[in-house]
């Protein structure tokens, strides 16, 4: 079953740029449990598609179902379904961490006992046990916000919204926070995420979609994400080639010393051949995520500047 | 949530939103206090202790009327520096719960200072026990209209620093200007209707008939002295702001 239905979704901002659309008939349907995560550019239309989904904006054009009920017409059978972490939110300031998450539960309905007992579990889930009794506004950034998403995870809502929930996060806690994510799918929750880290996305999504300009440009796995686009490997180059050169054969990125190029498993022999009498190093691997979104979203970048 | 899930969660953020702030910076007290107190001082020292009594009924009203400051603030703050209305509205929390929480938290933050206040009236103009109740009623609604009036006005904006001007434009019209640290019948006659258009005058005349503090100045026209036309125009104004607040409150972007 799913527990997300977008149908022709379109968003167009009142005070905003009057040709522009935010959203562009966005279909999308995220089945019961799933971890769900949207890439995109800044200005894509991520977080505008979590307001609308999350009740916090109106769509222009067509319906969102959650879990059967329209998020527009019903809200109020919605929202006991949902929990939000929103970008860049930032959690009461004069609120200790425990206090934050408990508050915040028992002001959802929670008993006494059970918004304790949940409490204590995620502080420690997400690491937090050491500044349980700080007020926030000692806290770093980065702790700041895993009080925040650990506030939103506790309630274990049916359906969670997660608006960049790993920003500003150091590499531990991001781990930490990804095995709470993962335990609250095990435990039935549908999860929607957006991210900038594809690393991330690649190890916590069960599924993704690449919206780009409004517009969902692929939705499947990251592992079908990566083969469908025709390169599938990776080549690095450090010196006997310019970037001119490797064109011909695929994409290339240049950074600092070294030329990485997105090709065909067709190119690999002839390459690394020719690397090997030009006395160049060269490294073989898979394409990573970030790469195949960058194939992807590139090409349609220069789709509209020709 | 049933409709006391929906009181308690009111309860628990006038709890974290307020008690716990005011616990941990008394000194937020001191700010509600500070302008009132200067206004009772002036009037103690340049006016009669008959007109003073006016001022401690204005000190009373002025820090109840605040409270709509203080919500138009800390609601705009709350939605656009840190993003968190969103977190009660994607949630089962009903807008009118978080109105309700808000500005119950904001009366708790001018409780002290209503006490001291009550305090003082008490020595000037001893009441009973019927009239302290007349006035928490009044006091009552009073903050019911300024904070529902501060969250209507909150969810306009979207810069905070467009909000703290009008905050203090609009409380300061509400509390400073028209008859509440002194008489009404101060105003030429043929004007005092005018005052009526700031609902807090409402508040005033019907705290100050309460009291017994007008008589013997009436107003003009006739009906403007009737304490039932004040009572009306009070709840008429709560009335009208709280509804709006809740049915217009832009609990979802457009
Ligand atoms: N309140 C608003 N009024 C007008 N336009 C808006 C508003 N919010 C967003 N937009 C526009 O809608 C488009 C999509 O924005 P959105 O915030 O959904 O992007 P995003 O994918 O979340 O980007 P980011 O990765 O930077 O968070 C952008 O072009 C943005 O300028
Ligand atoms: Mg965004």
């Amino acid at each position: 079953m799913d527990a997300l239905i977008a149908d022709h979704v379109s968003k167009r901002y009142s005070g905003g740029d009057r040709g522009k659309l935010a959203l562009q008939d966005v279909d999308l349907s995220i089945p019961k449990g799933c971890l769900f995560a949207f890439l995109g550019r800044n200005g894509a239309g991520k977080t505008t598609f979590i307001k609308i989904a999350a009740t916090l904006l109106v769509p222009t054009h067509g319906e969102v179902r959650l879990f059967g009920h329209d998020v527009v017409r019903e809200p109020e059978r919605v929202r006991p379904l949902i929990a939000l972490v929103p970008q860049e939110g930032k959690p009461f300031y004069h609120l200790t961490p425990r206090e934050h998450v408990y508050e915040y539960l028992r002001v959802r309905g929670a008993t006494r006992e059970s918004a304790l007992t949940r409490t204590e579990e995620i502080l420690h889930a997400m690491g937090l046990m050491g500044v349980a009794n700080e007020p926030n506004l000692r806290l770093s950034g980065g702790m700041q916000q895993r009080a925040l998403v650990a506030t939103i995870l506790a309630t274990e809502a049916p359906f969670l919204f997660l608006d960049e929930p790993t920003l500003g996060m150091d590499p531990f806690a991001r781990r930490q926070v990804w095995e709470v994510i993962r335990r609250a799918a095990r435990k039935g929750s549908t999860v929607l995420l957006t991210t900038h880290y594809l690393d991330e996305a690649e190890q916590l999504s069960d599924e993704l979609a690449v919206i780009d300009g409004g517009k969902v440009l692929y939705r499947g796995t990251a592992e079908k994400l990566k083969l469908t686009l025709g390169r599938e490997v990776r080549l690095q180059f450090s010196g006997g080639f310019t970037s001119e050169e490797l064109r011909e054969f695929g994409r290339v990125f240049s950074d600092r010393n070294r030329l990485t190029l997105l090709t065909t498993r067709a190119q690999v022999r002839s390459l690394t051949e020719m690397a090997l009498e030009r006395g160049s190093e060269v490294v073989v691997g898979p394409v990573t995520l970030e790469e195949a979104f960058l194939e992807l979203v590139g090409k349609g970048i220069e789709e509209d500047e020709a | 949530m049933s409709i006391a899930s929906q009181l308690r969660a009111a309860g628990h953020i006038c709890y974290f939103n307020g008690i716990i702030p005011l616990w941990r910076s008394p000194l937020l007290i001191a700010a509600v206090f500070l302008t009132p107190f200067s206004f009772l001082f002036f009037l103690r020292v340049i006016s009669t202790p008959e007109l003073f009594k006016f001022g401690v009924v204005g000190g009373i009203l002025f820090t109840v009327l605040f409270t709509g400051n203080g919500m138009l603030n800390d609601c705009a703050y709350l939605r656009l520096e840190r993003q968190l209305q969103q977190i009660f509205v994607a949630s089962p929390v009903r807008p009118l719960s978080y109105i309700l929480g808000m500005a119950l938290s904001e009366l708790a933050f001018t409780l002290p200072a209503l006490a001291l206040f009550l305090g003082i009236l008490f020595v000037v103009v001893p009441f009973g026990a019927a009239v302290f109740v007349a006035l928490v009623g009044i006091v009552l609604l009073t903050w019911l209209m300024a904070t529902s009036l501060g969250f209507l006005i909150s969810t306009f904006f979207r810069q905070l620093r467009e909000i703290w001007p009008i905050g203090t434009l609009v409380f300061s019209l509400l509390a400073v200007l028209p008859p509440l640290f002194y008489p009404a019948s101060r105003i030429p006659s043929g004007f005092q209707w005018v005052a009526f258009l700031a609902p807090s005058t409402f508040s005033a005349q019907l705290a100050e008939a309460v009291l017994g503090l007008n008589q013997g100045s009436a107003l003009s026209p006739a009906w403007l002295n009737d304490p039932w036309f004040d009572l009306a125009g009070l709840v008429g104004a709560t009335v009208l702001f709280g509804a709006t607040a809740v049915y217009l409150a832009r609990w979802r972007e457009p």
